[in-house]
């Protein structure tokens, strides 16, 4: 496993070049703000389902500005967010393996419609993941959403560049956190097929009570599918020892290791909560990003790497 | 009436350094209202109507992933008219053939265009043979003796080479495999007038976007253009995409012939010959029955001797450029007419293995000897925003080994690969992060075989010295080790 961990380290560098809301060098700014800055830590254990915090969105002035300097380079296939517009194909590979079941689990767990889905995606940033999901032919809607206006500002003018993005109704971005949504009345007819929160959630203080709130606009067979790393000790060495003390290439005191979520805690966290009991309604699959092949599903990495994680909720709630 | 912006000027869009995009040829600016001259917005664009071009979009429409793409074909000739007549004799044959590896035929195969082949006028061949013109050292190519002794031959091991098929043949089976899938706008006898970038309105910014003008006054906007169109690719000029690359100063001559006989081999044993001069390589590629198409590498002058020559004079130097020494044709080169009477004496005195070399030729097919410069180039790369390369406009190869249209099938399913890919996930097709996969697939590889045949027309270009002994013993010594050869025949047939 050692050329593994060799693998992984990489994969977490790369990571955090890409994710990391407090990055001062390079310019290099990809990540998603976070959406809910609340104080209080996650974990399994001292979550519940508490009422969130009074919705405010409160994103850090100087991320605004962080912001601003990347929005030039968001789209720029060899800017610093190339390692997200790589990570990107495979998100639909595997929200697609979610809704039509593998062969080891051929029968998917129910049927969402094959078609005219609508997607919700949350802390879109400059629209990657958002732009792609509207071009399906699949897609009935996206809507995405992300507090920062300036980076939104950099979504709606790539928008323009492709006139099936611009067709009434496609692809609808909003300068809004999740908290300020209205929560759907009548889930089955107005919540979203898919909700995805990709590269948020390690950003956020209080992940239980933000969960909370996404789940709320998933409809009822549909899927909430998430990506984030995971809180090992091979991630805090990269992260924290090596970037900041070693190599000096991150700030001291850039990263807040204790931020990120294990894939186990999320799991049980979905469990207590009703959803993805049934076996083939929670997935879990490891990626890692390997120089010169580019992302790569590795089976496994997700109790120490970048996962993703996708968990359904259950028709009947 | 507000200043329009300058079509096809330079455009500072983001940091993105362009190339200043020049119009193929500059059409008469239009000034009328912008509304009217809306482009159609495509998804993909194939410029050119050749092999790779028809190729991809076969491919495209084939597949219930990507059949749903909006997609035109440009191509400035009449496809109907270029099509293979149903009635067309196997007494005549186009002078322009390709050797189809086993896979470009099976690619064919998968995009559903092989079966409307003319299946009569496709020759598979299943042994080369080639030899060195000026030591004679030779070395001949079939799977039964590229084999290892210790390995029992397979039963599913293929016994053909490759296929000779006309380039229309291939073409024709294509079209009619687009006619019978549908949903391609295809503008035949329709050339293009210019290609620009687009414009940005209120509603939509296609600058990135390429708009080719047709000589039919319709404007098409393309996600993805692909230039199919030849070594002078106008797509490839557009994109501003460098191609690098030399001419050899060799014409390859042309001609469909009839032999004396089917082959040493009979029917069901077709072999194809190839002889190195210092000229240039000869090669005799076998046809249906007793035809066979001429592939012959020789100087700008000698070609046009030979063009010049009568039909008699002109058979009589094919079969002495497969018999006489390189001396002998240099003599024979100069002469203006007489070749035949010059040959029937030199040859009485040059002893000839002949089952070795290709039967003799007994007639030669009116009008179709021909020639054609060859030059060896190579784009910088195959993807540029909205642009991807196919076939010759990314690579011109010397046709040495025949490979230059299995090189555009390669591309044309490897870049079918890539949009399919690109689609079910989501990507903009025509950008260059979702193109960057086909350049990858296929730089290496072509590039690969442009060098080899590069080499081996150089080496054999030699006429005396130290350099003929040593390939004389290559070709000796390939020719010795089964599994060596196995190797490159693995290769040439398109295998890895």
């Amino acid at each position: 496993m050692k050329s593994s961990r060799s693998l992984r380290s990489l994969a977490t560098i790369c990571r955090q070049q890409t994710a990391d809301p407090l990055r001062m060098f390079h310019n290099v700014r990809t990540t998603r703000v976070p959406t809910i800055p609340t104080s209080r830590p996650y974990s399994s254990s001292t979550t519940t389902s508490t009422t969130p915090p009074p919705p405010k969105s409160s994103v850090d002035p100087t991320e605004v500005a962080h912001f601003n300097a990347l929005a030039s380079s968001w789209w720029d296939p060899h800017g610093p967010s190339r390692i997200l517009h790589l990570m990107n194909p495979l998100r639909h590979t595997f929200i697609s393996r979610c809704m039509h079941g593998t062969p080891r689990t051929s029968k998917p767990p129910s049927a969402l419609p094959s078609k005219n889905l609508r997607y919700l995606d949350v802390g879109c940033g400059g629209g990657i993941f958002a732009e792609s999901a509207a071009r399906l032919p699949t897609t009935a809607s996206v809507t995405a959403i992300d507090p920062t206006p300036s980076v939104l500002a950099i979504a709606e003018s790539h928008k323009r560049r492709d006139p099936t993005l611009t067709l009434p109704g496609r692809l609808n971005y909003l300068n809004t956190s999740i908290e300020h949504l209205p929560v759907p009345s009548n889930p089955s007819n107005d919540a979203y097929d898919i909700v995805s929160i990709f590269e948020v959630l390690e950003h956020v203080s209080a992940p239980g009570p933000f969960l909370e709130m996404a789940m709320k606009q998933v409809k009822p067979g549909g899927w909430l599918v998430m990506s984030t790393i995971a809180r090992t000790w091979t991630s805090w060495l990269v992260t924290n020892v090596v970037a900041e003390d070693v190599l000096g290439i991150v700030p001291k005191g850039t990263h807040e290791w204790s931020k990120y979520v294990n894939e186990d805690e999320l799991r049980a966290w979905f469990l207590e909560r009703g959803w993805g009991r049934v076996g083939n309604e929670m997935r879990v699959q490891g990626v890692m990003y390997v120089p010169g092949l580019g992302w790569q599903e590795v089976g496994g990495s997700e109790s120490w790497g970048n996962y993703f994680l996708a968990v359904r909720r259950p028709d009947d709630e | 009436m507000p200043p329009r912006l300058q079509l096809g000027a330079h455009r500072g869009l983001s940091s993105t350094t362009y190339i200043i995009r020049l119009p193929v040829r500059r059409p008469q600016r239009r000034f009328a209202s912008s509304s009217t001259d809306t482009p159609e917005i495509y998804d993909v664009v194939c410029v050119g109507g050749g092999p790779a071009g028809l190729s991809l979009l076969a491919g495209l429409k084939a597949s219930a992933i990507t059949s749903g793409l909006k997609v035109a074909l440009i191509e400035g000739q009449d496809l109907q008219k270029s099509r293979l007549r149903k009635d067309a004799s196997l007494d005549s044959f186009s002078n322009r053939c390709s050797s189809l590896t086993p896979a470009s035929v099976k690619n064919l195969q998968e995009i559903g265009a092989w079966r409307h082949v003319h299946a009569s006028r496709v020759q598979p061949y299943h042994e080369m043979q080639v030899w060195d013109g000026v030591s004679d050292a030779r070395i001949s190519f079939d799977w039964e003796s590229a084999r290892t002794p210790f390995t029992p031959r397979k039963p599913s091991q293929p016994t053909t080479i490759a296929y000779m098929i006309e380039n229309l043949n291939t073409t024709t089976a294509l079209l009619s495999r687009l006619e019978e899938l549908g949903g391609v706008d295809i503008y035949s006898a329709t050339k293009v007038e210019s290609i620009e970038l687009g414009t940005d309105t209120q509603q939509l910014d296609m600058t990135s976007w390429p708009v080719v003008s047709l000589s039919n006054g319709k404007s098409l906007a393309a996600r993805l253009l692909v230039g199919a169109d030849g070594a002078n690719s106008p797509v490839r000029t557009f994109a501003g995409i460098p191609s690098r690359g030399f001419d050899y100063n060799r014409h390859g001559v042309v001609a469909s012939l009839q032999l004396s006989g089917p082959g040493w081999g009979g029917l069901d044993h077709k072999i194809a010959y190839q002889r190195f001069l210092p000229t240039g390589p000869i090669a005799m590629l076998p046809l249906p029955g007793n035809m066979a198409t001429l592939v012959w590498s020789t100087t700008p002058e000698r070609a046009a001797i030979l063009k010049s020559l009568s039909s008699d004079d002109f058979i009589a130097m094919v079969n002495a450029a497969f018999r006489l020494s390189p001396t002998d044709l240099e003599y024979l080169h100069t002469l203006s007419s007489g070749q035949k009477d010059e040959v029937a004496w030199r040859e009485r005195h040059t002893p000839a293995q002949e089952r070795a070399i290709p039967q003799r030729v007994s007639f030669v097919q009116p009008g179709t000897v021909a020639s054609f410069p060859l030059r060896m180039r190579h784009a910088d790369t195959y993807t540029g925003e909205r642009v991807a390369l196919v076939g010759d406009a990314a690579h011109t190869i010397h046709p040495l080994a025949g490979q230059g249209l299995n090189q555009g099938q390669g591309d044309a399913a490897a870049l079918f690969r890539t949009i399919s890919h690109a689609v079910s996930t989501g990507q903009d097709i025509g950008s260059t992060l979702a193109l960057e996969s086909y350049t990858a697939d296929r730089y290496a590889e072509n590039n690969a075989m442009l060098g080899v045949c590069d080499k081996l027309h150089r080496l054999y270009s030699v006429g005396s010295g130290p350099l003929v002994g040593l390939r004389s013993l290559g070709f000796r010594a390939v020719d010795a080790i089964g599994p060596l050869k196995g190797f490159f025949m693995g290769r040439a047939a398109g295998g890895s």
